[in-house]
């Protein structure tokens, strides 16, 4: 039994939230065991045959009920269930003995075997073998429906839920909370179009059972046991108390587009220029007159300020045509950012030289910095090219744990750092940025990742190298102030993200933003960092 | 009967997933010609199984070849185009 006021974390969809009953669907009946048939081959597939009309009917039936969003879905499900190949699959099924139901289901598997570890069609695996129940149950005479009450008001929980199980929703679902499932499962898309609040991948929903209370908030990722309205989540606002944020916030920018759009935000110069995205469509080598008129056009479209541009930061999964990289086994372990210098080094002394020409004809402060640096070496090596090739201050990025040992090394040698959180994350967990299962690992508000951050922050100051944040996590405001709480000295957000960021960072003091630094660290897991620091946040912003 | 090659690109960011197979199979089904789709230099698959096409785990920017049984070019012509079309997402 689940005590009141126990909290269970998930994964929110939608911004409304709600309080009301809990109404546990009931397990479904179990299908009979896999068996065989008594022999009479004709009558099996007659009686698959029929099953599936039924099912194809109960179908058609239900995506009426569902109205529009779901009518495409429907008619994409009856078009499998009525696969001329898996009935054929099927029949084979039943020719090597197995009864209708059993051969169905395992026609349907033999498929599954093809599409597993494809994400892309794992969700839609689901779908299918749901269908596959169904004309099992159908064959069997066992009833699958939901049975949801039809008055009244429900937070309806189950493990997740198909189509046709969403089909059946009546008006009294107010809630949605699933055991499984991600925010791009069916129930989560149907969910936040239908504006039902809804909280999927939520484990511990196991122990929620008919007739307790529930607040679902999917703005906290939460579903609180006799929550009240009163405790919803509300989205975090900041009110700027001062004019200037504590720190600088930049902005990141690709393109001239970006650099124009840029100048209109609150950016105070640019954190990250990614100079990749000029190379990756050009088929030849651009010359260096032609970079370095691209790179005036930007610099002089860029909002007042520093502009800080990254070298190109390519590898064999964003390849440069030019650059010829061949394919690797591992590419984010490989030949990648600055250490295409092996190869590349005229390539990216072009770069360098192309970008001295565009400071001088836009009169703008430029730094230039050079991305997957990993050792002293690399970094001395680029500090001497860059100082070569034109007046700029000269950093690194900060992506690659090894580095972080060595910034004290290069007190003197570099003028400043930049860290990006995504790789960071990435080469400290050892997990994959593509791969959507490790995304908890991934992220910012991870309990060492916080403290690696902290760390840099610390030997950066000790050091003398200005350092800042140029990652996915710059762009979120709470991150932002923790960011600032940890010593460093600018951001560097999306576009988009600026003002909020700005906002964030104009309404705490460099003191409360220790604070609430100070109180994310007291979390073991990056739930619990996140809570205590927005927590920390609202009782500063209370004052 | 001649047969007419063709060849389209997927478009879609989810690749050839359920909705495009439902509908190239729907319009393959009406055309009541023989259609086989696949991968450049791998067996091709006919056109009328949904799970079939899906299970060729075409991907966005990926190039599929069609083979098209039918003696009025210009209708298997335009089934490729529309299939094309499907692709688009």
């Amino acid at each position: 039994m689940l005590d009141s006021g126990t909290i269970l974390t998930g994964m929110g969809v939608g911004l409304g939230s709600v309080a009301a009953e809990v109404f546990r669907v009931k397990p479904v009946a179990s299908l009979p065991n896999a068996a065989k048939h008594s022999g009479d081959k004709a009558l099996e597939t007659e009686s698959l045959k029929t099953a599936i009309a039924a099912v194809s009917l109960e179908m058609n039936g239900l995506a009426e009920k569902a109205g529009e969003t779901s009518a495409e879905i429907f008619e994409a499900l009856i078009m499998l269930l009525e696969d001329e190949e898996l009935f054929e699959t099927a029949s084979d099924q039943i020719s090597h003995g197995w009864n209708a139901g059993t051969a169905f289901i395992n026609a349907v598997e033999e498929y599954a075997d093809i599409f597993a570890g494809d994400a892309t069609f794992e969700e839609r695996l689901n779908d299918i073998r749901d269908l596959a129940r169904r004309v099992a149950a159908s064959i069997a005479g066992i009833s699958l429906g939901l049975d949801i009450p039809t008055t009244g008001r429900f937070v309806i929980v189950g493990e997740d839920f198909s189509p046709a199980d969403t089909a059946q929703f009546t008006e009294a679902v107010v809630g949605v909370v699933t055991i499984q499932g991600g925010p791009t499962s069916h129930t989560a898309i149907i969910c936040r179009s239908k504006s039902i609040p809804a909280v999927v991948s939520c484990q511990q929903a196991k122990d929620l059972v008919d007739g307790m209370q529930v607040l679902v908030d999917p703005v906290g990722d939460r579903v609180v046991v006799d929550g009240q309205e009163s405790d919803i989540t509300e989205a975090l606002s900041f009110i700027a108390k001062s004019e200037d944020p504590i720190i600088p916030v930049r902005a990141n920018i690709g393109s001239l587009e970006d650099a124009i759009a840029a100048s209109a935000s609150a950016a105070e110069g640019v954190g990250l220029f990614r100079t990749e995205l000029l190379y990756l469509s050009a088929k030849t080598r651009p010359t260096k007159q032609s970079q370095a008129a691209s790179y005036t056009e930007i610099l002089k479209a860029a909002p007042a300020g520093p502009i800080v541009v990254r070298t190109i930061d390519a590898g064999s999964d964003k390849p440069v045509p030019f650059l010829d990289m061949g394919d690797e086994e591992n590419p984010a372990l490989g030949v990648r950012g600055y250490r295409l210098i092996e190869n590349h080094r005229d390539f990216i002394v072009d770069q360098l030289e192309s970008l001295e020409i565009a400071r001088e004809q836009s009169g703008r402060e430029v730094w230039v910095m050079a991305p997957m640096v990993s050792t002293y070496s690399e970094a001395i090596e680029f500090a001497a090219l860059a100082r070569e090739a034109g007046k700029f201050k000269v950093g690194i990025m900060v992506e690659t744990p090894s580095i972080v040992y060595q910034i004290a090394q290069l007190a003197g040698v570099l003028d400043f750092i930049s860290v990006g959180t995504n790789d960071l994350s990435q080469y400290l967990f050892a997990a994959d940025r593509m791969n959507p299962a490790l995304g908890a690992m991934l992220n910012p508000w991870q309990p060492a990742l916080l403290r690696s951050l902290e760390q840099i922050a610390i030997v950066c100051q000790e050091a003398g190298v200005s350092s800042g944040v140029c990652g996915e996590s710059a762009s979120d405001p709470a991150f932002g102030v923790v960011l600032a709480g940890m010593g460093f000295q600018s951001v560097s957000s999306s576009r988009s993200q600026v003002g909020i960021v700005r906002q964030a960072l104009s309404s705490v003091t460099k003191q409360q933003a220790k604070e609430v630094f100070e109180a994310a660290l007291t979390g073991l897991d990056a739930d619990q960092a996140k809570s205590a620091a927005l927590a920390a946040l609202a009782a500063i912003s209370a004052k | 009967m001649a047969t007419i090659n063709g060849s389209v690109t997927v478009l879609d960011p989810i690749g050839l997933h359920a909705r495009p197979a439902g509908q190239i199979v729907k319009l393959v089904k009406e055309s009541g010609l023989e259609v086989r789709i696949g991968k450049a230099g791998q067996e091709l698959a006919k056109a009328n199984s949904p799970l079939r096409m899906m299970a060729l785990k075409a991907k966005t920017g990926e190039e599929l070849t069609i083979e098209v049984d039918s003696d009025d070019e210009a209708e298997a012509t335009a089934l490729i185009a529309q299939v094309q079309d499907f692709l688009k997402g």
